[in-house]
């Protein structure tokens, strides 16, 4: 299951401004709090990484993520994955462009507009063979990319992990980060960020829209 | 580790059971050489082939292995090492073709060939007696290539460095296997129909070889594991991979026999198309598609999965699958050429109680052979220097 | 922490005290996942080196001639070229062959090698996807402008003409639109998909703009979170699974258009696997020389192609050569063998005939200057790997040429032998498709990561989980399974106190 931006509560300028006054002095904490998307924590290594997901699981969280510049074998175990449906998919997609390709072939060669060509059986099974290997190969290339961008829910240009500066700048290139959800049934701000210091993240952050910078229009 | 502690450790009768049943078959096959020898002798080529290919195959998983420095077989090596080291062994086996090869090949025939413009033209290669040195060239090229490197392959267990030089032996090597293999299908098998000639079929005897010698290795090491401590070290990590292998050669046999079929299906050359001809009549037509059917699409359907790959029973069923779809794929290349030497016989399948006895025959005392050569030593090599990584193999 | 002493502590723990054989280094100077990131993206974020502009420059004239060339052809007609009513297919079957085979290569080490676990291919496997693309662009050209009435080419889809006719799928040359079409397909998908990681890690690196926009565009909101890597490993290995017997369809279908006619020298069963050695032979001679050229320009990437590298695609030439040779002696025996006196003339003809130039350079370009890789040092020297790289770019056309323009010249028939003369225009189709090819390159080289980051990253050492000195600590030892495996070969070893 992907995040789901659906979720995510909104309110408008107005009322966060009439909190903050509210509030005080801690205002904005307050506010991030409330608004937390989730909680992101660095970690130092892919091994390091692979551990904190597996606590991250055993502590009962399910609406989590792993970041890393690289796959790292072995955690979708550690996570709790199965393995990607994409190769049924896939497999069915080629059948179907096995079996198209030969029909083709086979209605216009034979029976649409029957032509003999140099002594070849109209149905020309070994002849047909390279045109139907291509369009197998051709439908289950497609299948295999389309089908990862949507299980992939691809593209996405907004994601509230692109909120961290740090995990922008990092996640790329060598940082390895976790994450776990507001839409989480046990998510909770304080909560989550203890557990992260526990089991030793780095940089820990709330997710959070820009909201500095929109109480810095409103007033 | 030690070598002795990946020594055989569970009771095992199978090298007895192999002689017994070896020695048995011999003497059937030669009850079999006075009542029918026309016969024996075809059966004999067969059964000798499937034997063979097996050998040549381990050879050459075993000069692969080296070439590329590959570090997942290294825990397997040795079986194959040791079905190759019984190349000296079918030397010996081998006599019975020469003596009979008059009842095999047509262009031992001096009368056949004073009058046949084109096996006049080929005498020059196709004679009893050139014919018979090059096998036996080529049997000493590959016990000279299968022994140096099995010896090497003890030393490593004894201790010696010899990783470099197993890999510069095997350079070389390849190239002489190479040519030879493709020079022994052209005068074992191709010259069975003299008149007949594909340039591509010395691959295809290769691709048939090779497939069958995995599916050996992962029956031979299934057996092993309950008597050894292969099982500790052999996990299903290397199965998956030999099941990677056994689809990707699948694939590329069928590759090859397409290639040779389509091109002279398309070219309709009488002199060429004459040779499918034979195996699309008078019920050869059958065994043909039983060939497609059970040499590509079964194995493809099944291995194509991860999870067949990755289970024991499967890769049981379907190695021993392997090895009945190349005793058919001989038995299709070798059976119809039978009438060729024997003009008055009927043209149709040949089954005969013959093939049974030799196949038994030459494969009792071919697994005897291994089975006491794989019990000498350790079955694992377990001097290699990269053994370690070799055991913590991990598919993705 | 070098991989060595890794190695040695993990023998160490397990009671074992092997001869440790190294693994050569995949990348100098075990560098960290960040130095990797500024090579690679450093080159398209910086300044082009002076050698690029001259190159590209030249490049970009060529293609500029060739566009012109291309235009003349089309206004007039292929009776431009030397094709004549004997040799009606000549330079430019030629070349469309030898293009296709040079871009086999990429798919080869992107493919191939991936599914053999050739962990040494992540430095080069991108640098040789676009390579296989633009050449198989190169490629397409030529049947396209042979055609002579280009803007008929739509005729190649399976659409029914006005007489309500279709077109002929049992025609070898309705076999290549089809494969050559799939495999650039197949190739761009795949050299995209590889791409999507590296793109959102340059998008995170630019400065706001247009390049990061078109960035962040293309690398389609990619975060590297697992259960996105999750698929998309999937997705890689099951493209590279495809490819794997794409490439050998590819080629093996060019050799159809050969094989399946009955013109002598043509006609034989070898045609498909000799074509796809060759193809492969081609093209792993075409990644060294743009590697080598690409050294001269940005040396910087000598910290992630190394001598390793260059050590192991002469390998796969010299081996991949000697399979070609293998060829050329199977069809020679069997020329000889078959009894057939019109292959056997054909073969005899190619080698002391008219074209005997053509086919001794064949053989030496392709057989014998390549066995100078028995010698290790020879290997791993750039200035000798890059000679030899030319001379198998060369052999390679003149296989190509030998095996198009003999056998056609010299058929059946005597009194239509004719002899080929290749015109100006021959020449400058060829030479300006190479300028096209460059130009793309060159391009590629400017603005898009040359090597696979999140790859080569990942098969670093420190990259496994397992490893037990991390770059940063220690910790990371996690994987219940694999320590009980590690476990048990421990006590193994123990067992017998060690060796």
């Amino acid at each position: 299951m992907s995040e789901n931006m659906n979720e995510i509560k909104s309110q408008s300028a107005e009322e966060l401004k009439k909190k903050a006054d509210a509030t005080g002095a801690k205002a904005l904490e307050i506010l991030i709090e409330e608004e937390a998307e989730g909680v992101v924590a660095e970690f130092p290594n892919s091994g390091a990484l692979l551990e904190a997901a597996e606590k991250i699981r055993n502590a009962g969280y399910k609406r989590f993520e792993v970041y890393s510049p690289f796959p790292i074998h072995g955690m979708d175990d550690a996570m709790g994955l199965k393995q990607s449906p994409l190769g049924f998919i896939v497999f069915a997609a080629g059948s179907i462009g096995c079996i198209g390709a030969l029909l083709l072939q086979w209605w216009t060669s034979a029976v649409d507009y029957p032509v003999v060509y140099s002594g070849k059986p109209l149905f020309a099974l070994p002849a047909f063979i390279p045109i139907t290997f291509e369009l197998t190969v051709i439908l289950c290339g497609f299948t295999a990319v389309v089908g990862m961008f949507a299980l992939n829910r691809m593209p996405r240009f907004y994601h509230p992990m692109f909120y961290s500066e740090n995990f922008s700048k990092k996640a790329g290139d060598d940082g390895f980060f976790a994450a776990i959800f507001v839409w989480d049934e046990k998510f909770n701000v304080r909560e989550v960020k203890q557990f992260f210091q526990n089991i030793g993240g780095k940089n820990i952050e709330i997710i959070h829209r820009p909201l500095e910078a929109e109480l810095a229009q409103q007033n | 580790m030690s070598a002795e502690n990946f020594k055989l450790t569970g009771e095992s009768k199978f090298g007895v059971i192999a002689l017994g049943v070896g020695v048995a078959g011999v003497a059937a096959s030669v009850a079999g050489l006075f009542i029918d020898h026309k016969t024996f002798y075809f059966a004999y080529l067969v059964a000798f082939m499937f034997w063979m290919a097996i050998a040549l195959g381990g050879l050459f998983f075993t000069l692969i292995h080296h070439l590329v420095g590959a570090e997942w077989s290294i825990v397997i090596r040795r079986i194959p090492e040791t079905l190759a080291s019984a190349i000296p062994m079918m030397a010996i086996l081998f006599i019975p073709i020469v003596l009979g090869m008059h009842d095999l090949y047509e262009w031992s025939h001096e009368e056949a060939v004073a009058h046949d413009e084109l096996l006049k033209h080929k005498s020059a290669w196709l004679n009893p007696m050139w014919f018979t040195i090059r096998a036996y060239i080529y049997f000493g090229i590959w016990t000279f290539i299968a022994w140096t490197l099995y010896k090497a392959s003890l030393d490593q267990d004894g201790g010696k460095d010899v990783t470099e030089k197993m890999r510069s032996v095997s350079a070389p090597s390849m190239i002489v296997f190479a040519l030879s293999i493709t020079a022994a299908a052209f005068d074992w098998l191709m010259s069975l129909d003299p008149h007949w000639f594909s340039t591509i079929f010395g691959v295809y005897f290769f691709a048939g070889s090779w497939w069958t010698t995995l599916a050996c290795v992962v029956l031979l090491s299934m057996y092993l594991r309950g008597k050894s401590k292969l099982g500790e070290v052999m996990t299903i990590e290397h199965y998956h991979d030999l099941g990677k292998l056994m689809f990707g050669f699948t694939v590329f046999w069928t590759y090859i026999a397409f290639s040779q079929f389509m091109l002279i299906w398309y070219g309709n050359i009488p002199e060429e198309t004459i040779w499918y001809k034979h195996r699309w009549e008078h019920g050869w037509q059958y065994v043909s598609m039983f060939l497609f059917i059970g040499h590509f699409v079964l194995p493809f359907l099944v291995l194509i999965f991860r999870a067949s790959k990755r289970s024991f029973t499967v890769m049981k069923i379907v190695a021993s699958w392997f090895l009945l779809m190349e005793f058919v794929d001989l038995y299709w290349l070798i059976m119809p050429t039978f009438t060729i030497v024997n003009p008055d016989a009927h043209h149709g399948l040949h089954f005969s109680w013959q093939h049974l006895t030799t196949f038994v025959g030459i494969g009792g005392l071919f697994l005897w052979f291994v089975w006491n050569r794989l019990t000498s030593a350790s079955i694992v090599p377990v001097g290699d220097p990269r053994i370690e990584a070799s055991i913590h193999l991990k598919n993705a | 922490m070098s991989m060595e002493t890794a190695t040695l502590k993990q023998e160490h723990r397990n009671g074992h005290h092997h001869v440790y054989v190294p693994e050569p280094e995949l990348i100098n100077d075990k560098p960290r996942f960040k130095t990797i990131t500024d090579i690679i993206s450093g080159v398209p974020e910086g300044k082009m080196p002076r050698l690029w502009w001259i190159l590209f420059g030249i490049s970009f004239a060529l293609m500029a001639m060739y566009l012109a060339v291309i235009t003349y052809l089309i206004w007039k007609g292929i009776g431009i070229w030397g094709n004549n009513t004997t040799v009606g297919w000549a330079w430019d079957i030629t070349n469309f062959v030898w293009w296709v085979g040079i871009g086999h290569a990429g798919t080869l080490i992107s493919a191939v090698l991936f599914l053999f676990r050739q962990k040494w291919r992540t430095s080069i496997n991108r640098f040789s996807e676009a390579m296989t693309i633009f050449a198989v662009i190169c490629a397409g050209m030529f049947p396209l402008i042979h055609m002579g009435r280009i803007w008929h080419a739509y005729w190649f889809l399976p659409l029914p003409n006005s007489m309500q006719m279709w077109v002929n799928f049992r025609s070898p040359l309705m076999w290549d639109v089809f494969a050559i079409s799939t495999y650039l397909s197949v190739s761009i998908m795949f050299w995209y998909v590889g791409l999507i990681p590296d793109l959102a890690t340059m998008r995170d690196r630019a400065k706001p703009g247009i390049r990061k926009t078109l960035l962040g565009l293309f690398s389609l909101g990619w975060r590297g979170g697992n259960r996105q890597w999750r698929h998309y490993e999937r997705a890689y290995m099951i493209l590279a699974g495809l490819s794997t017997p794409l490439v050998l369809s590819v080629h093996t279908i060019v050799s159809f258009d050969f094989a399946t006619s009955v013109i002598p020298g043509w006609h034989t069963t070898i045609f498909p696997p000799y074509f796809v050695a060759g193809a492969i032979f081609s093209g792993f001679a075409m990644v060294m020389t743009l590697v080598i050229i690409t050294y001269w320009m940005f040396p910087q990437i000598k910290q992630i192609i190394n001598e390793r590298h260059i050590d192991n695609m002469n390998k796969i030439i010299m081996v991949t050569g000697m399979m070609v040779g293998y060829a050329y002696g199977c069809e020679f025996f069997i020329a000889w063998y078959s009894g057939n006196p019109y292959e056997a003339s054909i073969f005899i003809k190619r080698a002391t005939g008219p074209y005997w130039w053509a086919y001794w350079s064949m053989i030496t370009c392709n057989v014998i200057i390549p066995q100078i890789f028995w010698i290790k040092s020879m290997r791993t020297n750039l200035a000798v790997s890059f000679i030899v790289s030319i001379f198998v770019n060369i052999g390679m056309w003149f296989e190509r040429f030998v095996i198009t323009v003999t056998s056609l010249s010299q058929d059946y028939l005597p009194s239509s032998w004719k002899y080929f003369n290749p015109t100006i225009y021959d020449v400058a189709c060829f030479v300006g498709s190479i300028g096209l090819f460059m130009t793309l390159f060159l391009l590629f080289l400017r603005y898009m990561p040359m090597v696979a980051m999140s790859e080569v990253k990942g098969v670093l050492p420190h990259a496994n989980p397992h490893h037990p000195d991390h770059e940063l600590n220690g910790h990371g030892n996690g994987h219940a399974h694999e320590q009980h495996r590690a476990e048990k070969v421990a006590e193994l070893a123990t067992k017998n106190g060690g060796r």
